[in-house]
């Protein structure tokens, strides 16, 4: 009982982590690392429960969270691809731009009304009926289940056994040779920056919306960080990306689920403990891989 | 091509700094205050009386010690992004020394024993990323960044276990935050009549002066320029890549560090939780700001501790989130970042 | 009427006039020759031409309508392929997947591939292996490889920028008869480089650069424009050069007459070594200075990189190590200059085991290197030129622990005035100088150091212009007649010839040879031991690399 617990709230807490990782997997392929991750999901959070306020509708919601995490990615894309900016500098300020208008955005627009409906579980008869995997698999969401969909089609189009997927590795391997070779390389990355921000964006609806039905202060608390140490503890492949994200999720989980079991714990400790396993996770197993060799390297021809 | 190029750094900088005031007074009437309020409440908040001033001085002094230490970091091409984390270990060392010290210790004693203790520890706390680097690989703009939250948690720990750094429980009124330094551990005051100011801000210009002389005027300094630049050219000409990162980035660890133990060993001279304020954060936008000019560096931090003295009065006055003067400053590094390769000088993207 | 047609076309960065007033007229069917020497601005026509930044004046013209391609993609589109100087393969893929890339949409068209890929193998006996990884292949295979990419979309123009850097011999001819088939196919082929020898063996037609301007050209009527083109591509006299540069461009200079007759582009064989022989008697016998024994570098779970290799060095003498690019020259380079550590084997300087040494450690003991990759190894671009030549010993120069910058500065005009280096004060920064002064710079810090006992020079010359090649070429010379151990590694065999005593072939990660230079056949030899023909008399082959190929 207590293990489907974490596990349930493990994977509550994996698939906004996984979402925005999957994202993050894409851009990182095509040479660009958005450490503004954090900064997408947390305006996707804002913008979808100021949205769900507003119009009453939590798809509509949903909508405006995937928009506002789009907003972040132009901007990202604006500065890291057409003003070849420091992909780093533009990350970290992104997220404290974000935090702080989204702190501030708050104070105006939602004050004292700040819990929504949001979506409600839509278990899937039967299937959620299976001990352990059908509560934890099989009782998500309406969003949840869109978010698992999206990670799934993103990982089969863009996977590098398709022409996409290869000249997506292309550009991040060696942009100059993929512009010698005919491939739009800003466009190419342009459009995967603003593919990661809308997946981060839905991402962080998915926290707000189907997990914690309200918007709170800093409410990603690091989560957009995790998914970047995902993409790289996950070697830049798929399978080793969603293990990490669901990883950290459960590290996350546990803060909330081992008080519960009576774990005498004192919570610091336990918030951390996703940070020292990421932490572990890029020196452990990054140094057997190899990054994508454009990397944060700006394209500019000649 | 120099001073052209030095000429639009500053241009830059100037103007990002003013498009991201003004951005601020929008936000500002946004929030319902007009420019004169805002304007106003800020002004007070940072100039207005001794207090304010002294306060001001008291955190740009924090800002630089961070901010100087980001700037040694980057020279030798490493991004520092630690602050916040290096802040957190400095006032856990110096909180740990602070409070253990026998009461009657004089300052003369306890000050710069408590301060060594934060900066020894700084340099550890960022030595674990440098190490990292040097034998894993692993990027230090990423462990730093992970470090922030192992060690603000870290804080969060100290301060409400009683078996660590909390002081005694008495009731349940008692406010998980450490017992207060004793009195030879607090930082001796300017002396200026009314003001909160202490010596801090000297020593922040001190290792300022030392950091931008080391950088520019030694053979030291030009050998982590030549690693920064060139890491396999300054390999073949003898400069030993590990242990000169792994120095440099502690030492950037140290300066934010000692910029920690400043912050505990101030009136009200506790570690509570938030101590830090976000001066990590801050401290990284002075670095960023400064392009490597101590002289930058200083006129960069003053500014920022200035603005977020004015924001708290901004708040308390004028009912204006505090939050604006966060975004002020991350719009000011956006800006700069944005037109970091025109004012590098190189040709535009089509 | 000409397939391209440039008219009065121009390009400046900034202050500096890359290109002017060029025009020049590719006829359909032809090899179209751009002759001209490093820095010369052919890189910059090929780029105007494939898009890579546009003209600041003048047009271009193809097949009677306006040209003016915005990004390669766009000249693609237009029919004009290119085959880039340093390859336009994505390394970490394979063959066959970076041959997919210049497609189109979510599928991969494997089938339709094989079926141009069958086409072009019938029309220009052009093979690639599909499978394997493009960074494991031999230099040669992957040229082919690039060649077959360009002919993939069945272009009208196919630009080819100095294909033949790479080369040895045998490919070198395989690259003009392919050069000469596309052509006969109806197509259109310039071909961009600075050796003479090629000229002449492939093109109908030559337009000679110079100074970023044409210089003259026209129809080539076999050997007999030889001596016209070298003299319109250099603008002085041949005979004021080292026989070794001129013998670099492919030609052979008679110094009695003046006459330049080209050389056989495969072999480069040149009659320019008497100086190296007169040279070889005194150094023989004399107790080596550098002693290589044994040293092997593995890739973790593929090929060697390096086999037992030996060699050594004695005083004064200059030692060559020629060979085709990517044949481990280059990371022996690295194993004796301490940036890379070998697996096996030992290096002795003067008598002192330096295998595990430090950089550093190996300067104080007199080894000076002249690295391959200047812009990375060799020099800080945005630090001075003072500060570059004396990174090494800023110790010396220290006053009350600080930098003693005037100082510093006065011994670096010295060395300035001495190299002869063209620089406007000893505090402009490297980046901002010509190559071949950035690599006088270079060579004259690692001529400074202190006990200078061996200097290991790597592709000394590449990417120089011929007065820069000239100098680099005589300052070699000069430090070894001062008692110096002098390696060169090079892929210019007439250079080496001319400049050394005794020649090793690197082949598959082994040293082949020596062969004396002097000798009657050397070029012969030599050329042999390049493809590999010597290898089972010298040393078993590499089998990994050898199955690739």
């Amino acid at each position: 009982m207590m293990l489907t617990q974490i596990l349930v709230s493990g994977l509550g807490l994996a698939l906004p982590l996984l979402i925005a990782a999957v994202g993050e997997l894409v851009s990182e392929r095509a040479g660009v690392l958005n450490l503004s991750l954090e900064a997408m999901m947390l305006t996707g959070a804002f913008t979808a429960v100021t949205g769900t306020v507003l119009t009453g509708s939590a798809w509509l919601g949903a909508a405006c969270g995937l928009c506002g995490g789009l907003l972040v990615g132009l901007a990202q894309t604006l500065l890291s691809v057409r003003l070849r900016a420091d992909q780093i500098v533009v990350g970290v300020a992104a997220n404290a731009l974000a935090l702080a208008a989204t702190t501030f955005g708050a104070r105006l627009l939602l004050d004292g009304d700040r819990g929504v409906t949001g979506f409600e579980r839509l278990p899937i008869p039967v299937l959620a009926d299976v001990p352990v995997i059908g509560p934890v698999l099989f009782a998500q969401t309406a969003l949840g289940y869109l978010c698992a969909g999206v990670v799934l089609v993103t990982g089969l189009l863009l996977g590098p056994r398709t022409g996409w997927g290869l000249r997506i590795d292309a550009t991040g391997e060696d942009a100059g040779a993929a512009d010698w070779t005919g491939l739009p390389v800003r466009r190419i990355r342009a459009l995967c920056i603003l593919l990661t921000s809308a997946l981060a964006g839905l991402g962080g609806a998915q926290l707000a919306l189907s997990e914690v039905h309200a918007f709170s202060d800093n409410m990603t608390a690091g989560i957009g960080y995790l998914a970047v140490v995902a993409v790289i503890a996950g070697r830049w492949r798929t399978p080793g990306t969603v293990v990490a994200a669901v990883a950290f999720g459960v590290a996350q989980a546990l803060q909330y689920a081992l008080p519960a079991a009576g774990v005498g714990l004192p919570p610091a400790v336990l918030t951390m403990i996703p940070y020292l396993v990421a932490i572990v996770a890029v020196s452990g197993l990054a140094g057997a891989s190899r990054a994508p060799s454009c990397l944060t390297v700006p394209f500019a021809r000649a | 091509m120099r001073s052209m190029r030095s000429t639009r750094r500053a241009l830059v900088a100037g103007g990002a700094v003013l498009v991201a005031l003004l951005a601020g007074l929008a936000l500002a009437a946004l929030a319902g205050a007009g420019p004169a309020t805002t304007i106003g409440a800020l002004a007070e908040g940072m100039a207005g009386t001794p207090y304010a001033i002294g306060k001001s001085l008291n955190t740009a002094a924090v800002l630089m010690l961070v901010g100087a230490g980001f700037s040694l970091a980057h020279r030798a091409g490493l991004v520092n992004v630690g602050g916040e984390g290096q802040l957190c270990a400095g006032g856990i060392a110096a909180t740990a020394v602070g409070t253990t010290l026998p009461a009657a210790t004089p300052a003369l004693v306890g000050v710069p024993l408590t301060l060594l203790a934060a900066f020894t520890a700084g340099g550890l706390w960022a030595a674990i990323a440098a190490v990292l680097l040097v034998r894993r690989g692993t990027s230090e703009i990423i462990t730093t960044l992970l470090l922030n939250f192992v060690g603000l948690a870290l804080v969060t720990l100290m301060v409400h276990e009683p078996t660590l750094l909390r002081q005694p429980v008495t009731s349940s009124e008692t406010l998980p935050q450490s017992a207060p330094l004793v009195d030879g551990a607090h930082l001796p005051l300017l002396g200026v009549e009314r003001s909160p100011a202490t010596v801090a801000i000297l020593l922040a210009l001190i290792a300022t002066a030392v950091i931008g002389v080391v950088s520019r005027h030694t053979p030291a300094g030009l050998r982590l320029r030549a690693l920064g630049q060139s890491p396999a050219a300054a390999a073949r000409l003898g400069v030993r890549a590990g242990p000169t990162r792994v120095v440099a980035l502690s030492t950037a660890g140290a300066f934010a560090g000692l910029g920690g133990g400043l912050l505990v060993s101030t009136a009200p001279a506790l570690l509570a939780e938030g101590f830090t304020s976000g001066f990590g954060f801050a401290g990284l936008v002075v670095g960023l700001l400064a392009g490597g000019s101590m002289l930058a560096l200083t006129a960069a931090a003053l500014l920022l501790a200035f603005l977020t003295s004015g924001g708290i009065n901004l708040q308390l006055v004028a009912g204006v989130p505090s939050t604006t003067v966060a975004i002020i400053q991350s719009l000011i590094i956006l800006l700069i970042a944005a037109t970091a390769t025109w004012a590098a000088g190189k040709k535009a993207t089509r | 009427m000409g397939l391209l047609v440039l008219e009065d076309l121009g390009r400046s960065f900034g202050p500096v006039r890359a290109l002017h007033g060029v025009s020049l007229t590719v006829a359909p069917g032809t090899v179209h020759c751009v002759l001209g020497e490093n820095g010369a601005g052919k890189s910059t026509l090929c780029n105007l031409v494939y898009g890579g930044f546009a003209p600041t004046t003048g047009t271009m013209t193809l097949r009677g309508r306006r040209y003016r391609p915005g990004s390669p993609a766009q000249a693609l589109a237009h029919g004009v392929a290119m085959v880039h100087q340093h390859f336009s393969l994505v390394p970490t893929m394979t063959v066959e997947q970076n041959l997919l890339l210049g497609g189109r949409g979510l599928r991969l068209r494997k089938a339709d591939l094989g079926r141009r890929l069958e086409r072009i193998a019938g029309e220009f006996g052009l093979t690639v292996p599909r499978d394997a990884l493009v960074g494991d292949l031999p230099i040669g295979a992957r040229q082919r490889v690039e060649i077959v990419k360009a002919l993939l979309p069945g272009p009208d123009l196919v630009l080819l920028d100095e294909p033949t850097a790479v080369l040895d011999g045998p490919e070198i001819e395989a690259l003009i008869a392919t050069c000469r088939a596309v052509a006969a196919s109806g197509r259109s082929v310039v071909l961009v480089t600075h050796k003479l020898g090629e000229v002449a063996a492939a093109a109908d037609e030559a337009t000679v650069l110079r100074s970023g301007t044409v210089a003259g050209g026209g129809p080539l009527a076999g050997d007999a424009s030889v001596p016209r083109l070298l003299a319109l591509m250099l603008g002085r006299d041949p005979d004021d050069l080292d026989p070794a540069v001129t013998a670099g461009l492919g030609v052979r200079v008679d110094v009695a007459t003046g006459d330049a007759t080209d050389v056989d582009a495969a072999t480069g064989d040149a009659t320019v070594g008497d100086a190296a022989a007169e040279r070889a008697g005194g150094s023989a016998g004399r107790e080596p200075v550098l002693r290589v024994e044994g040293i092997t570098l593995g890739r973790a779970g593929r090929t060697r990189i390096l086999a037992d290799v030996s060699l050594t060095l004695a005083p004064g003498e200059i030692v060559g190590i020629a060979g085709v690019e990517g044949n481990g020259q280059s990371d022996l380079v690295h194993v004796l200059s301490g940036a890379t550590r070998a697996d096996a084997g030992t290096v002795h300087l003067g008598g002192v085991d330096i295998t595990r040494a430090t950089p550093a450690r190996r300067t104080a003991l007199g080894l000076g290197v002249v690295p391959e990759d200047r812009h990375h190894e060799a020099m800080v671009g945005a630090m001075s030129v003072a500060e570059n030549l004396y990174l090494a010993r800023l110790g010396d120069f220290r006053r009350f622990g600080l930098l003693d910058r005037r100082r510093l500065d006065t011994a670096a005009a010295d060395v300035i005035a001495s190299f002869d280096i063209r620089t406007s004060s000893p505090r402009t920064p490297m980046g901002s100088l010509s190559g071949g002064n950035q690599q006088k710079v270079v060579l004259a810090r690692e001529v400074a150091i202190p006990g200078l006992k061996v200097l290991i020079a790597a592709q000394p010359t590449r990417g120089l212009d011929v007065g820069a090649v000239d100098h680099v070429l005589a300052r070699l010379r000069a430090v070894a007649a001062g008692g110096v151990a002098v390696l060169v590694v090079s892929s210019e065999l007439p250079e080496l010839l001319a400049l050394c005593d005794r020649i090793h072939v690197a082949y598959s990660g082994r040293l082949l040879g020596p062969v004396p230079a002097g000798g009657e056949r050397a070029a012969d030899e030599i050329g042999a031991l390049m493809t590999g023909a010597g290898r089972s008399a010298a040393a078993p082959a590499n089998e990994e690399t050898g199955a690739v190929a």
